[in-house]
């Protein structure tokens, strides 16, 4: 696999904030809320795809169990704002850092299997009790039957443009939030692959073997990637479940989340820098436009992924990001 | 469960392998393909609902006799195998990071049948009578007919699984394949073909489970994907690629189940189970009768 984030990393990053520039800039276009939801969702998958591609792009640990974190942290956040009545801007942060937990914990039997299968389904099985207690604890979760009354994003005033209100009609708040947290999810991963850190978690993922030779500490640098990558799910799962308002835990912890998760990185391009939101951009949209179908919608949606390890084994993204190289590289000294 | 007198313990027990030896059956494709492709299969619990729907139809709208029905129903399941191993997965053996691929392929073909059945059959649950009604009393146990039967198949097919790998000139060109693809295809096997026939076998193997099982348990368009779960736990826990393995991973995993239903509550079911796998990999990451990396 090859890693262009070394050779370019100028480019990465102006891509980055070049379209960080161009969502901003969206609302000024049109605040349409049908919209900006399904951009809030592409934008939170993409953030979710990237935080995964951390793991299995990066350092090439194979989870798929992801959307446990994901759906710990809805449900942890919904809850501790539900009944100890904090606001959701600090359980959010808590949340993450109880999935980061649960990532470290999920990470000890991990860290001795190296095969491919073996860990998806050690992860798997893991998400799947994680679920199952959920539902099962009806007392707390209101299993299947839906947690709902989750409190909003609370409203504050922001100098210069005025009041920020977060509820259903006012998707704004929400699109920029989410910009934000994308932003920093993406940032922080292109800030990692230029550290020693990222160098070392693309060794393991090239030879384990060779890489413990040459002085990476394989436990340190594994448990490490979980507990971030599980961090980041569970921020993106507190935003979900503030914007959502309901959750059920085959929604918000079911496998269909994971399977979204890994189509997205691929359709993308897997151990790619933005590979996760161009792909979360083109299967939210796609999606979307196939309702078209009605009751064809998910028939086609499984030939189409068929189709796509078959004839784009490298996702979009090496396509499409070569071709901007190629164009930039002339201009920009680096 | 200390409190539970003596026949009823061992009648649970008897529970216990007979719902375990249905878990080998699907366990058994999978890690076939496993051992011969060195590949996960996503879409074996869909050949697992099709085996069940199969076998509804010939039953219910043909009224064929259920021992006519169930060799129809798993031949058209291998058909179905074959198909969807020649369309969505042979391409992609060999290509750089296939065993990534060939796993996003399963699960698109698991989408796509899991919604072709609901389109075709619709949402509601489907029921096939028992085969046979009645109990038996053995010491105190009471065993019904039903579960019994399940029992003489599973150990049938096992058998005849065991003739079929050890015996015969195709069982030996699977093994030598799962052994070394490379050295197989120079003493002249045709690997393509035995990944075809594989993936077939296992497809058959995930109906013959759901003809059995759809007269306890109620046939829907979901009905594959817990069982295929349950699958991989069992050929994890018993050592992918050993077909041993998956015999006794299914019965531990079928009495540990029953008895942890009855001492807990049914809905902790799966719990038990993927607790007792993230355990026993903890200890022993390559399973009960795998080989340990190297």
């Amino acid at each position: 696999m090859t890693t262009p984030e070394n050779q370019k990393p100028l480019n990465n990053l102006f891509i980055l904030i070049a379209l960080a520039v161009v969502f901003c800039l969206v609302p000024l276009v049109t605040q349409e809320a049908y919209f900006l939801h399904i951009c809030i969702l592409a934008l939170l998958f993409g953030a979710l795809a990237s935080s995964w591609n951390l793991i299995n792009g990066y350092a090439g640990i194979f989870t798929f169990g992801h959307q446990a974190f994901f759906g710990l942290g809805a449900y942890g956040s919904a809850l501790m704002s539900m009944r100890l009545g904090l606001s959701p801007w600090l359980t959010m942060w808590a949340a993450g850092l109880m999935s980061a937990a649960l990532g470290l914990v999920i990470s000890l039997p991990v860290l001795r299997i190296r095969s491919i299968p073996h860990i998806a389904i050690v992860t798997l099985a893991f998400a799947e009790i994680v679920r199952i207690v959920c539902s099962n604890l009806t007392d707390f979760t209101r299993g299947e039957l839906g947690l709902w009354g989750i409190p909003p994003f609370t409203s504050f005033l922001l100098p210069l443009v005025g009041d920020v209100t977060f509820d259903a009609a006012h998707k704004v708040a929400y699109f920029y939030v989410v910009i934000l947290l994308w932003l920093l999810i993406v940032g922080a991963t292109y800030w990692i692959l230029r550290s020693r850190f990222g160098f070392g978690l693309r060794a393991i993922r090239d030879s384990q073997i060779a890489a413990e030779s040459l002085g990476v500490h394989l436990t340190r640098y594994k448990t490490l990637v979980f507990g971030f990558s599980s961090f980041l799910a569970g921020i993106l799962g507190a935003f979900y479940a503030h914007y959502v308002l309901i959750l059920t835990p085959s929604s918000a912890l079911g496998i269909d989340i994971m399977i979204q998760i890994v189509a997205m990185t691929l359709i993308g391009g897997i151990g790619r820098l933005l590979g996760p939101t161009i792909g979360a951009f083109i299967l939210t949209l796609g999606l979307e436009w196939l309702r078209g179908f009605g009751e064809y919608r998910m028939l086609i949606y499984g030939v189409l992924l068929v189709l796509i390890v078959m004839f784009l084994p490298k996702g979009l993204a090496s396509m499409r990001l070569g071709f901007l190289r190629r164009q930039t590289t002339g201009k920009i000294p680096t | 469960m200390l409190s539970m007198p003596l026949p009823l313990f061992f009648e649970q027990i008897i529970n216990g392998i007979v719902l375990g030896s249905m878990y080998a059956l699907v366990a058994s494709g999978l890690t076939l393909i496993w051992g011969t492709m060195r590949m996960l299969n996503f879409a074996h619990g869909e050949f697992y609902m099709l085996g069940g729907y199969f076998f509804f139809l010939l039953i219910s709208s043909l009224g064929f006799s259920a021992a006519l029905a169930i060799p129809i129903a798993i031949s058209l399941v291998f058909v179905v195998g074959l198909a969807v191993q020649r369309i969505a997965v042979h391409p992609l053996l060999g290509r750089p990071q296939w065993e990534f691929s060939t796993l996003v392929a399963t699960l698109g073909v698991s989408i796509f049948l899991q919604n072709a059945a609901l389109h075709i059959w619709g949402e509601r649950f489907k029921t096939v009578p028992y085969f046979i009604n009645g109990t038996i009393d053995i010491v105190g146990m009471r065993l019904s007919y039903q579960r019994l039967l399940i029992l003489a198949v599973a150990v049938i097919a096992m058998l005849a699984m065991w003739y079929l790998l050890r015996r015969t000139r195709f069982g030996m060109a699977l093994r030598a394949t799962a052994m070394d693809r490379d050295a197989a295809m120079l003493y002249g096997v045709n690997v393509y073909r035995v990944f075809t026939m594989t993936f077939g076998i296992a497809a058959a193997l995930a109906g013959l489970a759901a003809t059995m099982l759809s007269s306890i348990n109620s046939i829907s368009p979901w009905m594959g994907a817990p069982l295929m779960l349950k699958g991989f736990v069992v050929v994890v826990l018993g050592g992918l690629g050993s077909f041993p393995g998956a015999i006794l991973g299914g019965i531990i995993i079928g009495i540990v189940e029953t008895l942890g239903v009855i001492t807990w509550s049914s809905q902790w079911r799966e719990v038990i189970s993927f607790t007792v796998l993230i355990l026993i990999l903890w200890f022993r990451p390559w399973g009960i009768f795998g080989v340990k990396e190297s």
